[in-house]
């Protein structure tokens, strides 16, 4: 399942509606939509912050293949910004002392398996891997 | 949707998504409390770090002010969050 949507944070409510409908047709639970909602919200927001000057909407595509989900976006015609070179959170650390950002990528590593990041023709792509109990025969 | 109101007893509630197109909306509403605060999430479906954010910022300017912020009722997955950012062991969180 796969839809592009207007480069900005008003878009959100539009994404949540096609996860929604995503989560539904997959067999998935709330637990499941509310991750990948979590996940896409992190990188969609990242894109936008970090390409505000992007003339495309940003694609974002849901699979399920077994018990893994797929969540990939892409970002076209853009300078590359690799976020799974960022710096871990040091979430041990007192409020006073953490460096301000990083969270959204934080989230991100804490509810995924796998993310990658791959850069070519000048289009962005991060691809997050996620396992899930099986689907519902 | 995102929802915030304030009962009687002056408790903020937070109903629906608070995520990054909501933050703006939060951000006037926390702007107004003062004091030691408290805050019920126990009606929030959804938080991101947009959201987190606006509380973290929230409780800093009530904490520098010699108040404070009790955050009540976090759903499960609410509480997830706060705790995959470490904020369980920061926040008051009851």
């Amino acid at each position: 399942m796969e839809r592009s949507f207007p480069r900005r944070t008003d878009s959100l409510e539009e994404i949540a509606r096609f996860v929604e409908s995503f989560v539904n047709g997959a067999d998935l639970g709330d637990q499941e939509s509310f991750d990948l909602n979590l996940i896409i919200e992190e990188l969609f927001t990242n894109m936008v912050k970090y390409s505000p000057e992007g003339r495309h909407d940003i694609s974002v595509r849901l699979d399920r293949e077994g018990d893994a989900l797929l969540v990939c976006l892409t970002d076209f015609d853009v300078e590359p910004f690799d976020i799974t070179k960022a710096p871990p959170v040091d979430t041990s650390q007192p409020l006073a002392k953490r460096r301000i950002g990083g969270l959204g990528l934080h989230f991100i590593r804490q509810i995924a398996d796998r993310i990658t990041y791959d850069y070519e023709n000048r289009n962005s792509r991060i691809t997050v891997t996620k396992s899930v109990g099986p689907a519902d025969v | 949707m995102f929802e915030i109101r304030t009962d009687d007893s002056g408790t903020v509630f937070l109903a629906g998504r608070l995520d990054a197109s909501q933050t703006t909306l939060a951000d006037e509403q926390l702007a107004t409390l003062s004091g030691t605060a408290r805050i019920d999430l126990s009606e929030l479906d959804y938080i991101s770090s947009a959201g987190i954010g606006v509380l973290l910022k929230t409780y800093k300017r009530l904490h520098d002010g010699g108040g404070g912020l009790a955050l009540l009722n976090l759903p499960a997955r609410i509480l997830n969050v706060f705790q995959y950012a470490g904020l369980d062991r920061i926040l008051d969180i009851r």
